[in-house]
């Protein structure tokens, strides 16, 4: 049994107020022949620069830059070590120092919180959170090889080889203990891949029913291959400062609050637990979760690493009741069952309930809190090392009034190549103040909650 | 007369060209072996090509968790001290918690497809055990029976692998 103590339940604290002001994304694609890993993380670091509506030059912004945190999440991909070296000079920030972050999935999170512990710190007024990955560098069976190295590579490793199989487990066991339907996890797909396909940077974007998820391939059952996350190349970048340089570069900053959770790589090895409780939470709600027999917390169903992520930058931001409080969330949808599985976590919906968020309607465009209006990763991205960094960027742009701007400009859908799509639609959510996303790594070894709240 | 000169002579293979546009692209092969150690957990390994399954459990006395761990670990995450061995007794007998059909795997899978991923609940272990069933169909709470590749034994995780058990004489080992 793990048992927590006082200083274990220590809620975070900045020691000066951290800001995000811009962000920049790449066009995400299985395959990116014509840039390498510098150069795409350039074009990200260029958007950040020259199109979030920025009062100082670039170049006069770089001479601010004084600390670069650099998520990538396996070198077994760029097969090239010390990329940051590489970024760093390539972006022309020699020789400003940059540290190479590495946390699974959960590594662009992690990448932002190193960021904001810096500006917090004092260490820098203005820090570069920059992500990428290559997985092109191989092919997809080797890339999920490569991936499954993220399991636990003496017990868990041989058994699969790619990390659907290690969710599938989890979404057989959700569905018997929490009723869930392949029809409710075909609709996160459905809406993620919807959204994305409102979205320039969109990797799988597309206007598929539900029936079309249940038809498509298997990957490991019951996920189907619409349901799991591609992947990708592409890079991210957030900007962030501290308060005076905040509101000397940007006329709309965003306050940021970030924290995160680890947990057992192996799902096996997660002993029976108290709940944690979200402040909205009470122990009575609780009290019939455990009914069928063998069942345990967070066992298969779901995250304890989500949920002290939560606890933690709730904490920091003073969020007592996340679904009347946020007006939008990005959360770590690799597969359908991973997405609903973090609705209990991070409180959206108690635990058990976890499908009702999608069957309300309030995940959608239009409802209570919609969740991954970027396409998320089902239909966006997950270039690993800039997945929790561009769901960031995503956040920011909401909060900011700026979706159409960096969605619905046909010039930036044409720099891609691509066409906007003649029924193209906002999805901008009217007068957002704070929002929240979830970086998570493995099956859930490290997650981060991060929190932007609207500061003009 | 000069000496006669000492060139640099290339040894390698050319670089495969993939495609020329709109960059070159080139394929870079890379077959390495690496040495990886069982270290504490040995035991545990050559158990398995002996038919046996060894957990572990914390002997502190004043630790708070004293039931067995599978996977084992050699130190105690609660306490922090070395744990001993213990041998599960035979036949090793357990329910089916979760599984998963595998259909598609990764590069370097080593079981034919598709095949059943189960996780086993064991008595008197505090963590579930991943493996994967040899034949039948699996469903929450099945019994299943663990069994051995003491035969040509892979030296890995694959050395163990659950079979259902269907009426009580499948529990006589």
């Amino acid at each position: 049994m793990i048992t927590l103590k006082e200083g274990n339940w220590r809620i975070p604290k900045w020691n000066r107020k951290v800001f995000a002001v811009a962000g920049g994304l790449t066009n995400y694609r299985k395959f990116c022949a014509e840039m390498k890993l510098e150069e795409q993380v350039m074009v990200a670091f260029r958007q950040m620069l020259e199109n979030n509506d920025l009062k100082l030059s670039p170049v006069e912004i770089k001479g601010l830059i004084n600390f670069l945190a650099c998520g990538e999440f396996a070198d077994h991909f760029q097969d090239q070590l010390l990329c940051e070296a590489k970024v760093t000079d390539y972006l022309g920030l020699d020789p400003m120092y940059d540290i190479g972050i590495k946390t699974g999935g959960a590594t662009g999170g992690s990448t932002v919180l190193t960021a904001a512990m810096a500006i917090a710190s004092g260490y820098a007024d203005v820090a570069l959170a920059v992500g990428w990955e290559r997985m092109s560098e191989v092919d997809t069976r080797t890339g999920n090889y490569y991936i499954a190295n993220a399991a636990c590579k003496d017990f868990e490793t041989r058994l699969s080889r790619i990390y659907a199989a290690y969710y599938a487990p989890m979404a057989i066991r959700f569905a018997w203990a929490y009723n869930l339907s392949e029809e409710t996890r075909a609709k996160v797909a459905v809406k993620n891949h919807l959204y994305a396909y409102y979205s320039p940077y969109s990797q799988q974007p597309g206007k598929y029913t539900i029936q079309d998820v249940l038809n498509s391939p298997m990957s490991t059952y019951p996920l189907r291959f619409l349901e799991c996350c591609a992947m990708t190349d592409g890079a991210a970048c957030l900007l962030l400062c501290d308060e005076e340089t905040a509101y000397k570069l940007t006329d709309k900053p965003c306050e940021l609050f970030i924290a995160g959770g680890s947990h057992t790589l192996r799902v096996a090895d997660r002993r029976d637990m108290e709940i944690p409780l979200l402040p909205h939470e009470t122990p009575e709600m609780y009290k019939g979760l455990r009914k069928k027999e063998g069942q345990r917390w967070p066992g298969f169903e779901s995250f304890a690493a989500a949920r002290f992520a939560a606890y933690f930058a709730y904490g920091m931001a003073g969020i007592s009741n996340p679904l009347e409080e946020l007006d939008l969330v990005e959360l770590h949808d690799a597969f359908t069952i991973s997405d609903i599985q973090t609705y209990g976590d991070i409180g959206l919906r108690p635990y058990g309930e976890e499908p009702d968020y999608i069957e309300s309607g309030d995940a959608y465009f239009g409802g209570k809190c919609p969740a991954n209006l970027s396409g998320g990763l089902i239909g966006t991205m997950h270039a690993v090392g800039a997945t929790g960094i561009f769901s960031g960027v995503e956040c920011l742009w909401q909060i900011q009034g700026k979706y159409d701007k960096f969605h619905g400009d046909h010039k930036i859908w044409e720099s891609f190549g691509k066409k906007k799509p003649a029924d193209w639609k906002s999805l901008q959510v009217p007068d957002a103040k704070q929002a929240a996303w979830v970086s998570h790594a493995g099956v859930g070894s490290h997650v981060t909650v991060g929190i932007l709240r609207k500061a003009f | 007369m000069a000496a006669r000169k000492k060139i640099a002579k290339y040894t390698g293979k050319p670089a495969k060209v993939l495609q020329s546009e709109p960059a070159l692209v080139i394929e870079w092969p890379r077959s390495l072996v690496h040495r990886h150690t069982y270290g504490k957990l040995s035991p545990f390994f050559k158990g398995l090509t002996e038919g046996k399954l060894l957990a572990t459990r914390c002997v502190n006395p004043k630790c708070g968790e004293h039931r067995l761990w599978l996977p084992p670990r050699a130190d105690c995450p609660d306490c922090n001290q070395p744990m001993a061995w213990q041998e599960l007794p035979q036949p090793v007998i357990g329910t089916v918690h979760t599984y998963a059909r595998v259909e598609y795997a990764g590069a370097g899978i080593e079981l034919t497809t598709p095949y059943f991923q189960i996780d086993v609940e064991l008595p008197g272990v505090c963590t579930i055990f991943k493996g994967y069933l040899q034949y039948g169909t699996p469903e929450i709470g099945m019994k299943v029976k663990a069994c051995f590749r003491t035969k040509d034994p892979t030296n890995t995780i694959l050395d163990v692998y659950w079979i259902p058990v269907l009426d009580d004489t499948d529990v006589r080992s």
